[in-house]
C-alpha cells in the first residue's frame, strides 16, 4: 500500500515535468520546422504542442477537484488525463466511492463538439421536457438527465464551461444530491484554467 | 307584417346601392393617393442617385397598390474598405506560447499556439492554390472565389477551394484535411457489396485518378462529383457541373498534381 501511494505520488509530479520538456522540446521542432520551411512539419509539432498543453492543464485541473464528494472519497488511483488533443479534447477523469455508489466525474476539455448541450441549456422547452431538467450550479447553467427504472433512478449532470464539458454521474443518488455534489466543484478556477 | 318586411327588403337595398359606389370612389381617392406618394418617392430616389431616368418615372407606375412604408429601410453599406489581411505571425505566437508557458498561463499558451497553427496552415493553403494549374479543361480559374479555411482545431479542418469556369461549365476543387469527412468517404471503399445502382442507373461508382483509388457520383442537378482521400486524413473533392461525359470529367480530375497536394499536407 505504501509502494503504491510513492507510485502514484511520483506519478503525478513527474509527469507533468516529463510534458512540459515535451512541450519544450516539439516549440522548438517547431520553430526550426517552420524556419527550414517545412510547413507540415511544423504544424504536427505544433498539434503535439498542444497534446502536452491540454495534458497539463489536465494535471493541474485535477489538482482543484475536491478530495470527497459527500461521503465518497477519491479513487487517487483512478485519476487519469487522456484522449486525443483538438477534435475530441482531452478527458480528465477522476471517481469517488465504490461499487453502486460510485461517482464519476469527467471533464472533457477544449474540444468543439458541445453544440448539442449548448442548444438545449438555451432552449429552455427542450431542456426541460421529460427526463431532462435545466438547473443552475454555482451561476453555471447544466442539463440534468434522468435514466434507469423508475424506481431505481440514475442521474446525470452535464454543465459546459466555455468550450469543455463537466459530466457527473452519480447513479444510488437523488437529484438533489447530485447538484448539491456539483455545487462542491470550483467550477470559476476550473473555467480559469482551461480557457 | 308585410309591409313592415317591404320596409326592410327596400331599406336593406338603399343601403347596398348607395355602398358601393362610395367604396369605389373610395378605392380611386386611395389608390391616387398612393400613386402620388410613389410618384414622389420615386423622385426623390431619382434625385438622391444623380438625377437619372426621372423621365421615366411614369411607366413605373402601375397597379400603385405599394404603400410608401415599404421604402423605408435601413441603409445598404456601399463603402468601407473591409478588414485587412492579416494571417497570425507564427514566429511571433511561437515566442509568445513560450513565455505564457513558463509563467504557468496554459490557456494563453494554447492559445498562441492554435495561433500560430492557423498562420501555417493558410500558409499551406496558400501553397496549395499556388500549385493548381491555371486552366482545367480550358476553363479559367477565378481566383476571386479562392478560399483557404482554417479553424486552428489542428485535426478538425484545413481546407482549400478553387473554382474554374466558363460560361455555364465549372469545375471546383475542395481540399479538406478532415479527418471525419475520410470516415464517410471510406465506407465505400471498405463496403464493397455497397449497391452502386439504382432502379438500374448508376449512380456511383470506383474509378483510378493518378493511381489514387477514388469514388465518382453522378447526380442529375448537380453534375459530376470525384472524391479522391489524399493519404490518411485528407480529402479531394472535384465537383464538375455541365461536363458531357464521365471521361472528360476525369480527363479534367487528371490534370491537378496530387502527389504535390499530398506533399504539402504531409501526407503519403
Amino acid at each position: 500500500m505504501k509502494k503504491l501511494l510513492i507510485a502514484i505520488i511520483v506519478f503525478v509530479n513527474c509527469s507533468p515535468i516529463q510534458a512540459q520538456q515535451e512541450f519544450t522540446k516539439q516549440l522548438t521542432d517547431a520553430r526550426t520546422a517552420y524556419t527550414g520551411g517545412k510547413l507540415d512539419d511544423s504544424r504536427f509539432a505544433m498539434q503535439q504542442m498542444l497534446l502536452e498543453l491540454d495534458i497539463i492543464t489536465g494535471k493541474e485541473v485535477l489538482k482543484l477537484l475536491p478530495v470527497k464528494m459527500l461521503d465518497q472519497s477519491q479513487n487517487a488511483a483512478a485519476d487519469n488525463v487522456s484522449g486525443t488533443s483538438g477534435f475530441m479534447g482531452v478527458v480528465i477523469h477522476r471517481d469517488y466511492g465504490v461499487d453502486a455508489k460510485m461517482i464519476n466525474l469527467e471533464i472533457i476539455s477544449n474540444t468543439p463538439l458541445l453544440t448539442s448541450i449548448n442548444a438545449l441549456l438555451s432552449l429552455p422547452l427542450l431542456g426541460n421536457t421529460g427526463d431532462m431538467k435545466v438547473v443552475k450550479v454555482s451561476g453555471y447553467k447544466a442539463l440534468i438527465q434522468k435514466s434507469g427504472s423508475s424506481d431505481k433512478p440514475e442521474f446525470e449532470l452535464q454543465l459546459p464551461i466555455n468550450s469543455s464539458l463537466v459530466t457527473l454521474r452519480a447513479p444510488g443518488y437523488t437529484r438533489d444530491q447530485i447538484i448539491q455534489m456539483a455545487n462542491t466543484l470550483p467550477l470559476s478556477q476550473i473555467a480559469k484554467t482551461l480557457q | 307584417m308585410s309591409k313592415i318586411k317591404l320596409l326592410l327588403v327596400i331599406g336593406a337595398s338603399l343601403l347596398i346601392t348607395n355602398e358601393l359606389p362610395a367604396q369605389g370612389l373610395l378605392n380611386r381617392i386611395k389608390q391616387k393617393a398612393s400613386q402620388v406618394a410613389d410618384k414622389v418617392a420615386d423622385k426623390k430616389i431619382d434625385e438622391a442617385l444623380g438625377g437619372s431616368g426621372s423621365g421615366n418615372n411614369s411607366n413605373k407606375q402601375g397597379t400603385g397598390s405599394t404603400s410608401s412604408g415599404s421604402r423605408k429601410s435601413n441603409p445598404s453599406n456601399t463603402s468601407g474598405q473591409g478588414l485587412v489581411s492579416t494571417p497570425p505571425n507564427v514566429n511571433e505566437n511561437l515566442s509568445a506560447a513560450e513565455t505564457a508557458f513558463k509563467a504557468g498561463s496554459y490557456g494563453d499558451a494554447r492559445y498562441a499556439v492554435q495561433q500560430a497553427m492557423l498562420g501555417v496552415e493558410l500558409q499551406i493553403g496558400q501553397s496549395i492554390l499556388k500549385s493548381f494549374p491555371e486552366t482545367i479543361a480550358n476553363l479559367k480559374k477565378d481566383t476571386i472565389e479562392d478560399q483557404v479555411t482554417s479553424t486552428g482545431w489542428g485535426w478538425a479542418g484545413l481546407t482549400i477551394h478553387r473554382e474554374y469556369k466558363t460560361g455555364d461549365k465549372q469545375f471546383t476543387i475542395t481540399v479538406a484535411n478532415n479527418a471525419i469527412w475520410m470516415q464517410a468517404l471510406n465506407m465505400f471503399f471498405n463496403n464493397s457489396g455497397y449497391a452502386q445502382q439504382n432502379n438500374g442507373e448508376q449512380k456511383w461508382k470506383q474509378i483510378k485518378v493518378k493511381g489514387n483509388r477514388s469514388v465518382i457520383e453522378y447526380d442529375k442537378s448537380s453534375g459530376y462529383k470525384i472524391s479522391i482521400p489524399l493519404g490518411q486524413t485528407s480529402l479531394a473533392i472535384l465537383e464538375g457541373v455541365n461536363f458531357a461525359t464521365e471521361q472528360d470529367m476525369i480527363n479534367a480530375a487528371n490534370q491537378l498534381d496530387l502527389d504535390a497536394v499530398k506533399e504539402k499536407l504531409g501526407e503519403k
